[in-house]
């Protein structure tokens, strides 16, 4: 009986003893990015996804990885509303996985978006409607996956690239693509941020535009691109003719040497 | 012989706690006893007199209630009394997966034995209890005669000066149970002091030199054999190809004997059926 | 065999210490044992599911592939690794005393505690050598899918003409970030430790269960407590969210839970996060931890426990 008493005592002793230092590691852990954050989604919302996570135990990612299979499964039934919530369980069962936001949300403004604006048995108005709201929702995926990796310059890029192709809202891409430069992402972001602001109707994204495609062109990092966007803002901005760069602007050579740090 | 007692028992008690639904259960009640070493000691008594009980206290696999034991003056509660210890518990199994080598390799190289030492042991050990044969044999395909005498060449495999069996011959074939008294002599005239369990009576006959007779918890008789046994006022006599008439001489002769002496039975004396049944089997394995 | 000889001097035998030898010896009694009752059958069913992982899916993008692939086969090793510690473990103990194989053992010169380790030690290193093999396995597919991932995307970003060195770097870089590297093993080695854990508190139960099935049910519970482990203890360091009774629920919870979740850096490695040294030695450190105590739980539970 002494003998149980006393492994009691230990059990217990130990267990509270350890607490402090499993919190400690836990929020180590975390910083060195091998744990999950615990989501800012308020005390309920929070309560669930942690007990979403104690069930699954370490599982979560296989469990994803399944929710995904299916999702793809009924990606090739064109059943778009279960293949939105099924990604809707994948991105929560993996919040910090960027493909995972990137895949709902190409699902949704690229493929559900395009079914519907070429279903010849819809009314054309319905097309429109239908065209617009699952480009939308591709966007507020991408929003939500960007509130967990806001650092993130895939994403941020994916997001330029929707409001580019899909939403024609120039000045959003434009920020979107200035946002995924900044977070390190690839050199073209940069350019393809001044290509953007170039083609908005904002008079002041103009401006950031032309700063950005200016810097460039002086850095002798031009493209026939970038040399047609600048002359087009040169002439929106009205620029002083002395300011404008020459009609036989020197092109660099070759595509560009390095790829830029990713994330 | 050495004057410390192999075994030692002294005022053992043993109760089991009871549960919820049991109450508790006192198995053994202020037992005390001794084994001299080298000798052969038998304790008998049905199921549930609290033998096996007695031996795992002895062991150390038990506690104590209250009382002490030891052996060869070593509490049982130190393990460094298993090191003169050798024990055959009551239907053995081992390790299904290993064969009858390996088996005693690893009790062996449990024991602290290695190397050439070991294999050598091993396989004296196997030659002793007549499974050389089957050494290299998954313990699981043994017969429970088989399974027995490996338990005996596992608890001698590191030469202990003490075998503790429990219920060694119990459910083993009439050919099986004689080998393993056999060998229980055979131990004896080595010098190995042995305690051994049964409730089967005339086995334990044979072998022992002491036995003490347990029941309910309780030692109820304890001594030599031979003074256990005899029946002091009578004789036997056997004879070979007696005549009638040299039997009716006989029984005149005792009838005019005075002093109470009588004839209490005559006829023809039977073998034992054990003896018959080895006979038996002997002569189908020769022809 | 040697006549057994009998000083008339009162018997001294030497103590009975720890001996790494007699654990090896039982690790490895309990290793073949576990081998040979087939359970590395596993293995097999695994390489299986792996080749299935990295192959069958071809129909999604590559670099999902890869992902499924990891997640897929590195969730299987978590299951194999903790059902095996568990029901293993769960076994041995009763079986060894039911076959009354640990009174032949016990009845030797083997402290008890030699015995308990050799037995964790076995499984321990049943596991760690099924996880090896796995992780070669693993290794070997995900390379060669690797290799063969890039080499689609960059034909198919040719011919659609957009194979600029930039675009393809980019494909390259991520393609390799979630491909082979060295994060992997170290998440096989986050899974060894917490199959550890388990299969520890797995051991300290089986001393005290009256039967197998409650031991695997109960170490089951308590893997699932300890992966909510952080939930517990959030509830317990905020009393604004519950009452006294309850906070001291949580923390008896929280006290003998060990916290499972510490080890689930898989995620993140399947993420392409890198693993720093720092977390290898925590995560280690507080694996070693809870072995310990547990083991040293479990000692004190079966020393004399009456067999």
């Amino acid at each position: 009986m002494k003998r149980e008493l006393q492994a009691i005592a230990v059990l217990l002793v130990f267990g509270v003893a350890k607490l402090p230092l499993e919190q400690h590691l836990t929020q180590d852990l975390r910083k060195q990015k091998m744990l999950e954050e615990p989501l800012q989604l308020g005390v309920g919302e929070n309560m669930g996804q942690m007990g979403l996570a104690a069930s699954l135990g370490g599982l979560r990612g296989l469990a994803a990885s399944m929710f995904q299979l299916r999702a793809h499964l009924e990606f090739t039934h064109v059943n778009w509303a279960k293949v939105d919530s099924l990604y809707k369980l994948v991105t929560r069962l993996q919040p910090r996985n960027v493909r995972y936001w990137e895949e709902a949300s190409w699902h949704m403004a690229y493929n559900a978006a395009s079914h519907y604006l070429y279903h010849q048995e819809l009314k054309p108005a319905l097309r429109g409607q239908l065209y617009h709201d699952h480009v939308k929702r591709g966007i507020a995926i991408l929003e939500e996956g960007l509130k967990f990796l806001p650092d993130n310059p895939r994403l941020w890029q994916k997001l330029a690239e929707i409001q580019w192709h899909r939403s024609k809202d120039f000045k959003q891409a434009g920020d979107a693509y200035w946002n995924s430069f900044q977070h390190g992402g690839l050199n073209f972001t940069e350019r393809f941020a001044g290509f953007a602001y170039a083609q908005s109707n904002d008079p002041e994204s103009w401006r950031k535009g032309y700063a950005i495609l200016k810097r460039l062109y002086d850095a002798n990092k031009s493209t026939p691109g970038l040399v047609e966007f600048l002359k087009l803002l040169e002439q929106n901005l009205h620029v002083p003719t002395e300011q404008r760069i020459p009609d036989t602007a020197p092109v660099r050579k070759g595509p560009e040497p390095q790829a830029g740090p990713q994330r | 012989m050495s004057d410390t007692p192999a075994v030692s028992v002294n005022h053992l008690t043993k109760v089991f706690k009871g549960t919820l639904v049991k109450g508790a259960f006192r198995a053994v009640h202020d037992l005390s006893l001794t084994v001299k070493a080298g000798e052969v000691y038998g304790i008998i008594g049905p199921n549930g007199s609290g033998k096996s009980t007695t031996m795992k206290v002895i062991l150390g696999l038990l506690k104590p209630t209250e009382g002490d034991t030891s052996i060869f003056g070593v509490p049982s509660s130190e393990v460094a009394s298993r090191h003169s210890v050798g024990f055959l518990p009551e239907n053995p199994y081992f390790y299904k997966h290993l064969t009858g080598r390996e088996t005693l390799h690893f009790y062996g190289s449990l024991c602290g034995m290695r190397g050439a030492k070991l294999k050598e042991r091993a396989s004296e050990m196997l030659e002793l209890t007549g499974l050389e044969d089957a050494a290299s044999r998954r313990v699981g395909g043994y017969s429970k005669g088989m399974l027995q005498r490996l338990g005996l060449a596992q608890a001698l495999i590191h030469e202990p000066r003490l075998l503790v069996l429990d219920e060694p011959t119990a459910g083993v074939d009439p050919a099986g149970s004689r080998k393993i008294r056999d060998l229980i002599i055979e131990f004896r005239s080595r010098g190995i002091t042995v305690l051994v369990t049964s409730h089967l009576l005339e086995q334990m006959q044979e072998v022992c030199d002491r036995v003490g007779i347990m029941a309910h918890g309780r030692m109820v008789r304890e001594g030599r054999l031979e003074d256990l046994i005899a029946v002091e006022n009578q004789t036997e006599m056997v004879l070979e190809n007696a005549s009638p008439e040299l039997l009716a001489k006989i029984d005149a002769l005792v009838k005019a004997e005075s002093g109470g002496t009588k004839i209490l039975r005559s006829g023809h004396p039977r073998t034992t059926l054990e003896r018959l049944f080895l006979e038996a089997t002997n002569e189908a394995k020769k022809s | 065999m040697s006549n057994a000889t009998n000083s008339s001097i009162a018997e001294k035998q030497p103590r009975v210490r720890f001996s790494p030898q007699r654990v090896w010896t039982l690790a490895m009694a309990t290793v073949t044992q576990l081998v040979r009752m087939k359970i590395l059958a596993f293995l097999v069913v695994f390489c299986l599911l792996a080749v299935g992982a990295g192959f069958a899916f071809s129909v999604i993008n590559p670099e999902q592939q890869l992902n499924l692939l990891k997640s897929v086969t590195l969730g299987a090793l978590q299951i194999f690794s903790i059902v095996i510690g568990v029901v293993s473990t769960a076994l041995l103990l009763p079986k060894d005393m039911e076959d009354r194989t640990l009174y032949t053992i016990l009845s030797k010169p083997v402290p008890r505690f030699d015995y308990l380790l050799g037995k964790l030690l076995g499984v321990l290193l049943l596991i760690g050598g099924g996880l090896i093999v796995m992780d070669a396995v693993l290794s070997l597919i995900l390379w060669l899918r690797e290799s063969m991932v890039f080499e689609d995307v960059v034909t198919r970003m040719r011919l659609e003409k957009m194979d600029t060195p930039e675009a393809v770097a980019q494909v390259r870089e991520i393609v390799a970030r979630q491909g082979l590297t060295w994060n992997l093993h170290w998440a096989v080695w986050a899974i060894f430790l917490k199959a550890a854990v388990v299969t520890t508190v797995s051991l300290l139960l089986s001393c005290i269960a009256s039967s197998t099935l409650f031991t695997i049910i109960m170490t089951f519970c308590i893997t699932i407590i300890g992966h909510g482990h952080a939930l517990i203890r959030e509830f317990f360091f905020q009393p604004h969210l519950s009452s006294a009774a309850s906070r001291v629920a949580a923390l008896l919870l929280a006290a003998i839970c060990p916290d499972l979740a510490q080890f689930d850096i898989v995620d993140s490695v399947v993420n392409g996060e890198i693993v720093p040294w720092a977390a290898v030695y925590d995560i280690t450190g507080i694996a070693a931890l809870y072995v310990t105590v547990y083991l040293f739980v479990t000692h004190l539970l079966f020393v004399e426990k009456e067999l």
